[in-house]
Order: structure tokens, then C-alpha cells, then sequence
């Protein structure tokens, strides 16, 4: 199979497997009686009495498939229902607190990329050294941290002790700065915007406050291309061409960097799903350690509060995500080795 | 060779010699004149300048961190002569300034010193004397309120809210007739009314309207949008919303859509008509009509639920229109999905919506145009942080002036510079255990369902010595301590402190197992005390209090009699709320926050028979319901206090429920925030009053 029916035959499949993920979040959250949804709606006492116009308000006690098939036409019309934990749309909540987590993502990436990278190599160029195994232990310290606490410690020497790098995504000074009405909004990034308004003070802000959620998910995250990147310079190292690379009296350097290093970055892209999925699991702790009010953020809260369809919005949402990812890291890796056939 | 022999002198030699006898005559002469005449008179010797330092004057002696702090100390001269001197200024013991001045004799100067200094205690000295200054920390946003907190409001809709978290932004955007007198809850002052009167058969309230006071779009309050906003509130009426308050004094019902059936046009006319007989207004006055007395009324106009909207702009903004003149077309606004004011606010008072940015923060800007002048502070910030060590930080440096601190947390912030506690702040709330009269058989809390040692009867506790039996079997003081670190004091009933006509010398239950294993023996004949019986205790995951009643209760019990066995089980809220409602708990813990300070919001769910809890248990006392209702259709205080006093009687004897706590809280703030007082029915922070400084 060509790599253009590969891709039109895994498009055609993603309804279907989100259709899974969504009967799945739907199950799972069945487990819970109307009465006990419906109650989730009460925060006053007197209005234990209205348990049953809650239920009927939200079809609660309607037959489940007519409840999933009324969950998911409302969803094919851009209706995800509403999420009591923030008040607003589930389909507006995604809109309004994608920004921020969008805006913290891109900036760990290359973070998360370069270091794991640099780990990788150095810790593949000294094998079985104390430096390999520095490096690796710290890694495999950081990706076994738990994320809040990580977070918390980073938080507190860094703010806490030092004074620096706020929690939230703004200080109140550059929140008025960016709801005035001289400043425009363009993509929701503070950063970017911040840039193309010429606010300066403003990017400068917005980086006080990413860096320490970045540096978090970094550090607990960075140990995954790390690994692969170690795995796969090993192997490359040992290949005849770097043999004959040596032989040719090429530098070490030139050897490691510019022959190995390309070739081991391949089976890099492969981790792109992983990698993906694991920084959704850690923006929903950093986002709420940091007071980062983002995607992650909303759907910790929501899940606390059993904010159901914030929660089905919030999966829905990531399963896109992540099997888009995935369709476009499969096709990549087609383009980029040219031997791989599906 | 020439000889020369002379003898005598020459011409010349002779004139040298007198020459000099004149010169050594003259000589003698003035010599003896300095001799012989008296000294010169010297000119008087000036004495020296003497410098002396006084008058050490720091300002201010408590400085903001970085803040010039201005010393001056006064420098005379009292010697003679000028003086050119320098003047040091010591700070801990070493030099931090000096200036070289010069003084005139007699005269004085100011010299003056600018300092910065860092955040800390200093001695400062010039010449003998010495001040301490204390350098505070920086004020962070000095224009801008911050609050760090827990919580989302659920609408900006006055009507529609019944949440605390509403409530808080609603309070400083909207203004009410009248306002509750600093910390008070039963005084109160005016605000858009002017004045008002009772009449004597406590029917009918009359208000004068404030004249020349603004809504934030520049619109003018009149009394009609004062009728427009309560007959609003009665025409929205939403399930379980605050409106029951106003319909209950003005229409005599609970709800408008359970009692009547609206969708019959003839009934909506009907009700229509009610609600506009109500409240009515004319070019001053805006006059209420109630159906029955009602002594909370006041209380219940001093919050929220009663804030004055702008009729033309709510009506621009989509909402209801007022009357047709059917009556019946007001039925579409009544009980909506969502009304149209979720998420806008035009009030009268002191703050703006600036922004709500959902499940992040509320933002208030100051309205420069409000009635009793601008507020001191430009902005406030509600902001929503969830995680506690993130809000601790915040607060400790100073991005956050005021924290939403968990009991569980109170110990992290003892001994921390830089920030004002006020504690035992009496909170107009109170928990108790509630013992359900008449469980519903498919229990699965209840064990057998039988007296026989594996279960209890689902009447269980109709028998009052199994009710008295369990109050004395509790440990209130150590539940107290455990549960709330020793911060909530105990209540003999439902009326608590802080509420009118609270009896502090109300009879009430002490731990006493002597007592408790006493009517252990008397109930059910003695069968209960042979036979021992097994019960479930549930409680919801997480909360911790009620986990320590719980735990409290099994171990007193249990240790009277080898045959009592309590389990403890924890469940969800959702299923210990549906367990609740279905009258499957035998027993159950739950707080009741006042909607109102009047013992009727208390005494009606805890003890009517139709009452939010005592329904759920089948508790039913005619007596009791006669004398509630009795209190609150009598506006004769008098009277009121004895009818209250006797249900606190009847509360003790029966037993129907017994009061564990009744919470004290505690407010945080940076010391640098100012104006800020208590006041237990607030639902939140009032930030007119509020300012920052030193």
C-alpha cells in the first residue's frame, strides 16, 4: 500500500476511533446514577427539592443510547454542552483556554527536543561512563518525579524564595494592558501578540510566568527523547559507515554530529504521539500548580467536580489531538525514510 | 712712608658720634615712654562655636521598602563664632550619610537626610538621639485589591444567584434600598432609599427613593426601576434560586411555578397580577405590600437577591419587558434556561464589571461616577486559585492581599511578618447530626432492618431515648478540636449566635456516657440495651469533619455495651446526597448557611415539618410548626423572643437533630490593606471600604 492510500484509509478511520474514545468517556461516566449527576447540579440544601427538574432539565434518566446519540448530534453541531465548573459552553471553554495551553506547549517543545537530544548524544558518545550515567539517572529522576511536586518545588525556590517568575499567565498590570482596547488580540498567545503589538513589556511578562511551567514539563518529560535519542546514536555509532567515517580520519566530532546524529533522529518522530500525550497528562498538573489557566487547568477542575461534560469535551478534544498527531507522525516517517512501505 | 699720626677727632667722626647719642636719646626716650605708660586694652577673645544636634525627626517611621525616608534633626549653635561642622547619620551603629554645614552663631538649621532602605527594622541616630524605622515590604499594585480564593460565581444575574461566589461580585456592583449597619446583621442604613417606614400592621413598606444617583451607564435611578427589579426577580424565579425569599413575604408561596399552573393563561394572568399589586411605585416612593408580616423583610432587602437593576437597559439587553397588558406573556421569562444578564452587570455602585474570564478571575474597575464618591482603589480582582500552595505563595509575596486559607493550612501561616488575621469570626453557619425518624426500608444502612443485634428498625430513632441516648454519647469538645483545631464554639439549637433572639443560656447536650448508657437502657424497653443493633454511618469522601463525628460517635457508642457495632463507610456526594434526599441515612451531618439573619431561616429547615432537612427525616411536631409559623407573622420582638425560646425548649426535648459547631472563621490580609471589617451575612469581600497602605 502506497503511502497515499495509507493516509486516505487512517482519515477515513478517525471518526471511527473517536467514536470509541467518546463511547468509552460515556461509559465510564455512566457509572454515576442521574440522581447522583443530578446532584452534582445542588450547592444549596433547598435545592435537594428540584433533584427531579434537574434530571429532566438535562435528560439525565433519558434511555443511555438516546442520551449518546443527543450528546454526540449536539456535538457534530458544534454543541458539546455546558461546563458548570466554569459556566460557559464546553465548545467555548476549549476555545478560550486552548491559547494558553497552545502558547505553553510550543514553547517546552523545542525545550523538551534540544535537551533530550543533547542528553541522548552525550550520554550515547560516553557510554557506560560516569557522565552516561549522570546523565541518565537525572533523566530517569525526572521522569519518575511526581508533576506537582516537581512543580511545587520549582515554585517555591524560584518565586517563593527568590522573588521571581510569578504564578498565572500575566501580572494584573499587563492583564489590563492586554484587555484595553488599544491592544489587540491576534492568535491568544501572549507572546506572539504581545510581539505584534510592539508590547515588549508584555512579552516579557508573559515569559516570567511560561518559564517555569515549561522548565517543569521539561524536566519531567525530557527523559522520553533522551532515552530514544541514547538508543538510536548507539545503534548509529555502531553502524560501518561511521567505521569507514572514522577511517576516512574524519573528526570525532564531525563524526558524532554530522554523520550518527542525523541518522539517529529518525526514530525521534516516532515519539511525537508519546511525547504528545505526555505533555496533556503535564499541563493538568502544571497548569494547576502554576495557576495557568489553560486546558489543563479546566479539565482538572472539571474532573473534581465531576463537570461531565467538560470532561467528555476536554477527552474528545485530546483524542483528536492525539490521533492527528499520530496520523501525521506515521506519514512523516513514510517521507522521511523512504524505505518504510505500509 | 707716610705716618699719621693725628691727636684728636675728626669733623666727621665728631657729627657720627652725636648721631648716634641723638638716636640712643630718642631710643631712651620711647623706651622709657613704653615703660612708664599702661598696657593696651587686647581685643575681647570670641569663644568658639558649639554644635549642638536635637530634634531627630523621621518620616514616615514606617516606610514601604524602597520609599525615601526623609531624617532631619535640628542643628544650633550656641557658642560664639561659627561653626563649620559635619553632621553623621548613624544607621544600626555605622555612618550612612553626612552633610558638613555651617552655622551661624546663635542661629539653628534643619539638615535633612533621604534614605531607601530594604525591608527591616533600623536604629537610626544623629548627635545623642536615636529612632528606630521599620521598613515594610513594598506595596505590590497599590491601585488594585487582589483576592486569592477558592470558588466561581455561577451567574452575575442578581435574580438567579444564590451562591456566595455571585454573590461577592453582585454585592459591589449592584446596590440594594438599604444596607446592613458596619458589622450588624438585624441594623441597617440607607442606601438608594433614602428612608422608609413600616406600617403599623406591618403590611406595607414604603421607601423614598434616592434622588440624583446614577447607574454606570449614565442612566438615573428612578423609583420604577426599583419596582421593575423585584418584580423581575418574582417573574424569573428559578428552580431552586433566592426568589422564594421575596415571594414568600410579598405572595404568600414558596415558588411561583410549583403553586401555580402558569401555563393556563387565566392563571398567569391571575399571577401576574399579583406580583404587580406587590410592588408598586410612584414619582418617590416605591411601596412593597406583603402578604403576611414578615420581620425578616428588611434583612432579606439588604442583599442580592433585592439589588436594583436598570429597567431600560435589562430590557435592551433582551430580558423581561414588563407587564403587557394580558399578564400573561411574562410566563417566557419566568424559570428560564438562561436569562440575559448571566453575564452583564449595570448596577449603581461602587465597582464595574471590567471582565469575567470564566474559571480565572472576575475583574471590577472602579465607577468614578458613584453616588457617595469613588472608591479608594481602582480595581479588584476575584482570582480563582485552586491549588493552595500556589495561593499561599501568592500571598506571601504580596501578588495576592487577601487568601482563601483551608483549616487544614491555618498552621502554615502562624508567625509570618506582614500579614493581619482576625480569627473567631463568628460564622453564621452551623452543622449538625440528624437522626432520620423514619428510615426508608431499602436502606443499606440499616443492616437487618430489625432489632436483633445485625440492624436497626427503620423507626429507630422515633424512640426519643436512642436520640438522647446518641447526644450524649458525642464528644463535642473534642470533635471541636479535631475538626476545626479548636475554631468553631458549640450551639444548643438552631437559633446561633449572631442571629436575633439567640438564648446563650439554652439548655444543650455535654458528653456525658453515664447519661448516654442510661437511656441506651430505657430504649425500646430495654430491648436495644439485650439485643445491640448495627448501624452504618456514612459520611462524603473528603470531608474530614465529618469523618472525625463519625469515628467519635462509633468509639463512645461501642464502648457502652460489646452488642452496639457502628461502621463507617465513606461514599460520594452524589450518592450521600441521594442517600440523603431518599431518607436512607439513618443519621446524617450537614452545615445550613443563613440566606438571612433571622432565626426563621434557621428554625423552618431544622424543625418545620416541611423543612429542608427535618422533611428528609419525618420529623413532625404540629406544636412546632404552629409556633414557626407564629414567629414569623408577628413583628412584636417581645413576642418573637418567647416563641423562639420555647422552640429552643421543644428543640432540646425532642431532639430531632443535635447542633456540633458552629464554625469560626478567620480573614487574612497583607498589613498594608486597610478598611476592611466583618460582617456575617456578607457573601464576600466589600471592597468600597478598602484601601492600601501603611
Amino acid at each position: 500500500m502506497g503511502v497515499k492510500e495509507y493516509t486516505i484509509r487512517r482519515i477515513i478511520l478517525l471518526p471511527i476511533v473517536l467514536i470509541g474514545v467518546t463511547l468509552l468517556i460515556f461509559a465510564i461516566m455512566q457509572f454515576f446514577s442521574p440522581v447522583e449527576r443530578a446532584s452534582l447540579y445542588v450547592r444549596n440544601p433547598r435545592e435537594f427539592e428540584h433533584i427531579d427538574a434537574i434530571i429532566k432539565k438535562h435528560h439525565l434518566n433519558d434511555p443511555l443510547p438516546i442520551q449518546y446519540i443527543n450528546w454526540l448530534s449536539g456535538v457534530l453541531r458544534g454543541n458539546l454542552g455546558w461546563s458548570k465548573s466554569v459556566n460557559m459552553p464546553v465548545s467555548q471553554a476549549i476555545l478560550t483556554f486552548f491559547p494558553a495551553t497552545f502558547e505553553l506547549v510550543i514553547f517546552s517543545i523545542p525545550l523538551i527536543i534540544i535537551i533530550g537530544i543533547l542528553l541522548g548524544i552525550i550520554s550515547a558518545v560516553y557510554r557506560d561512563t560516569i557522565v552516561d550515567h549522570t546523565t541518565r539517572s537525572l533523566a530517569i529522576m525526572g521522569w519518575s518525579l511526581p508533576t506537582f511536586w516537581s512543580a511545587i518545588i520549582l515554585l517555591s525556590i524560584f518565586y517563593g524564595g527568590l522573588g521571581i517568575f510569578p504564578p498565572g499567565r500575566l501580572s494584573p498590570a499587563m492583564e489590563a494592558v492586554i484587555h484595553s482596547p488599544s491592544f489587540m488580540r491576534y492568535t491568544g498567545l501572549n507572546i506572539v501578540d504581545g510581539i505584534l503589538n510592539g508590547r515588549w513589556d508584555v512579552v516579557a511578562d508573559a515569559f516570567s510566568h511560561i518559564i517555569l511551567p515549561d522548565l517543569n514539563l521539561t524536566l519531567v518529560i525530557v527523559a522520553l527523547p533522551m532515552r530514544i535519542m541514547r538508543s538510536s546514536m548507539l545503534e548509529a555509532l555502531g553502524k560501518e559507515y561511521i567505521i569507514a567515517a572514522r577511517a576516512k580520519g574524519l573528526s570525532n566530532r564531525v563524526v558524532i554530529y554530522k554523520h550518527a546524529m542525523r541518522n539517529a533522529l529518525i526514530p525521534l518522530v516516532t515519539i511525537a504521539g508519546t511525547l504528545t500525550a505526555g505533555l496533556i497528562t503535564g499541563v493538568v498538573i502544571t497548569e494547576t500548580v502554576f495557576d495557568y489557566h489553560g486546558l489543563g487547568y479546566w479539565a482538572a477542575n472539571a474532573a473534581t467536580q465531576l463537570d461531565i461534560p467538560a470532561v467528555l469535551g476536554f477527552a474528545l478534544f485530546v483524542g483528536i489531538i492525539y490521533v492527528l498527531t499520530n496520523l501525521t507522525v506515521d506519514i512523516l516517517y513514510a517521507y522521511i525514510d523512504p524505505r518504510i512501505r505500509y | 712712608m707716610i705716618r699719621n699720626n693725628r691727636k684728636g677727632l675728626t669733623a666727621l667722626e665728631g657729627v657720627l658720634i652725636i648721631i648716634i647719642i641723638i638716636i640712643g636719646i630718642i631710643a631712651g626716650y620711647y623706651a622709657y615712654q613704653a615703660s612708664s605708660r599702661p598696657p593696651p586694652s587686647l581685643p575681647p577673645t570670641p569663644t568658639p562655636g558649639v554644635l549642638k544636634i536635637s530634634n531627630l525627626v523621621v518620616q514616615p517611621s514606617r516606610a514601604e521598602a524602597g520609599q525615601p525616608i526623609t531624617v532631619s534633626v535640628t542643628a544650633s549653635n550656641t557658642g560664639g563664632s561659627n561653626i563649620t561642622d559635619t553632621i553623621y547619620l548613624y544607621v544600626n551603629g555605622t555612618v550612612e550619610a553626612s552633610k558638613e554645614i555651617t552655622v551661624e552663631a546663635g542661629k539653628e538649621t534643619t539638615v535633612k537626610f533621604t534614605l531607601t532602605k530594604s525591608e527591616g527594622k533600623y536604629l537610626v541616630s544623629a548627635g545623642s538621639f536615636s529612632k528606630v524605622i521599620e521598613v515594610l515590604p513594598a506595596i505590590k499594585n497599590p491601585d488594585t485589591i487582589i483576592v486569592a480564593t477558592i470558588g466561581e460565581p455561577e451567574t452575575l444575574d442578581p435574580a438567579w444567584a444564590y451562591d456566595t461566589a455571585s454573590g461577592e461580585v453582585i454585592f459591589n456592583v449592584y446596590e440594594t434600598l438599604i444596607f446592613f449597619k458596619g458589622n450588624r446583621t438585624d441594623e441597617f442604613i440607607p442606601l438608594l432609599a433614602t428612608e422608609w417606614s413600616v406600617s403599623p400592621d406591618g403590611l406595607t413598606y414604603t421607601f423614598k427613593i434616592r434622588n440624583g444617583v446614577k447607574f454606570q451607564n449614565g442612566d438615573v435611578l428612578t423609583p420604577q426601576d426599583v419596582e421593575y427589579s423585584i418584580e423581575r426577580a418574582l417573574v424569573q424565579d428559578r428552580d431552586g434560586g433566592p426568589t422564594w425569599m421575596l415571594a414568600e413575604p410579598l405572595l404568600g408561596i414558596d415558588v411561583v411555578h410549583d403553586t401555580y399552573n402558569l401555563t393556563d393563561p387565566a392563571v398567569a394572568a391571575k399571577v401576574g397580577h399579583m406580583i404587580d399589586d406587590a410592588v408598586e411605585s410612584n414619582a418617590t416612593h416605591v411601596i412593597f405590600h406583603l402578604k403576611n408580616t414578615y420581620p425578616p423583610f428588611l434583612g432579606i432587602l439588604a442583599q442580592t437577591w433585592a439589588s436594583v437593576l436598570d429597567k431600560k437597559w435589562c430590557i435592551a439587553q433582551g430580558d423581561w419587558p414588563g407587564w403587557d397588558p394580558t399578564y400573561t406573556k411574562w410566563v417566557k421569562w419566568n424559570n428560564p434556561d438562561t436569562p440575559p444578564l448571566q453575564e452583564k452587570m449595570m448596577g449603581t455602585g461602587p465597582f464595574m464589571l471590567d471582565r469575567w474570564e470564566h474559571g480565572v478571575q472576575v475583574v471590577l474597575k472602579r465607577f468614578d461616577g458613584y453616588w457617595r464618591g469613588p472608591a479608594e482603589i481602582k480595581t479588584a480582582i476575584i482570582k480563582k486559585v485552586d491549588e493552595w500552595s500556589t495561593r499561599k505563595l501568592m500571598f506571601l509575596s504580596g501578588d495576592a492581599d487577601m487568601v482563601y486559607v483551608p483549616r487544614a493550612h491555618i498552621k502554615e501561616l502562624e508567625g509570618i511578618p506582614h500579614i493581619r488575621l482576625y480569627k473567631d469570626l463568628p460564622e453564621l453557619v452551623v452543622g449538625a447530626l440528624f437522626f432520620t425518624f423514619n428510615i426508608s426500608p431499602n436502606s443499606p444502612y440499616i443492616g437487618s432492618g430489625k432489632l436483633d443485634g445485625n440492624g436497626i428498625p427503620p423507626n429507630f430513632f422515633s424512640d426519643i431515648n436512642v436520640r438522647k441516648a446518641f447526644a450524649y454519647s458525642f464528644d463535642y469538645n473534642k470533635y471541636i478540636e479535631e475538626a476545626f483545631l479548636g475554631e468553631a464554639s458549640r450551639a444548643a439549637n438552631p437559633i446561633i449566635k449572631g442571629l436575633p433572639y439567640y438564648w446563650p443560656n439554652a439548655p444543650m447536650y455535654e458528653f456525658n456516657l453515664t447519661k448516654a448508657e442510661e437511656y441506651f437502657k430505657k430504649a425500646w424497653n430495654g430491648a436495644l440495651w439485650e439485643n445491640g443493633f448495627t448501624l452504618t454511618l456514612t459520611y462524603n469522601v473528603g470531608n474530614e469533619a465529618r469523618h472525625i463525628a463519625a469515628e467519635i460517635l462509633k468509639y463512645n457508642i461501642e464502648s457502652l455495651n460489646p452488642k452496639f457495632k457502628i461502621y463507617i463507610r465513606a461514599v460520594e456526594w452524589p450518592t450521600f446526597l441521594r442517600a440523603l434526599v431518599g431518607s436512607q441515612l439513618p443519621t446524617f451531618i450537614i452545615g445550613w448557611l443563613a440566606d438571612y439573619a433571622d432565626p426563621h431561616d434557621f428554625v423552618f429547615p431544622f424543625m418545620h415539618s416541611s423543612g429542608a432537612f427535618s422533611a428528609f427525616q419525618h420529623y413532625s411536631n404540629p406544636q412546632v410548626d404552629k409556633l414557626i409559623e407564629e414567629g414569623i407573622t408577628t413583628t412584636n420582638s417581645t413576642k418573637r423572643e418567647m416563641i423562639y425560646r420555647k422552640l429552643a425548649v421543644i428543640y432540646y426535648d425532642d431532639v430531632p437533630s443535635v447542633p456540633l459547631y458552629q464554625p469560626l472563621g478567620r480573614h487574612y490580609e497583607r498589613d498594608w490593606v486597610k478598611g476592611w471589617y466583618y460582617n456575617p451575612i456578607f457573601p464576600g469581600i466589600y471592597f468600597y471600604t478598602l484601601s492600601k497602605g501603611y
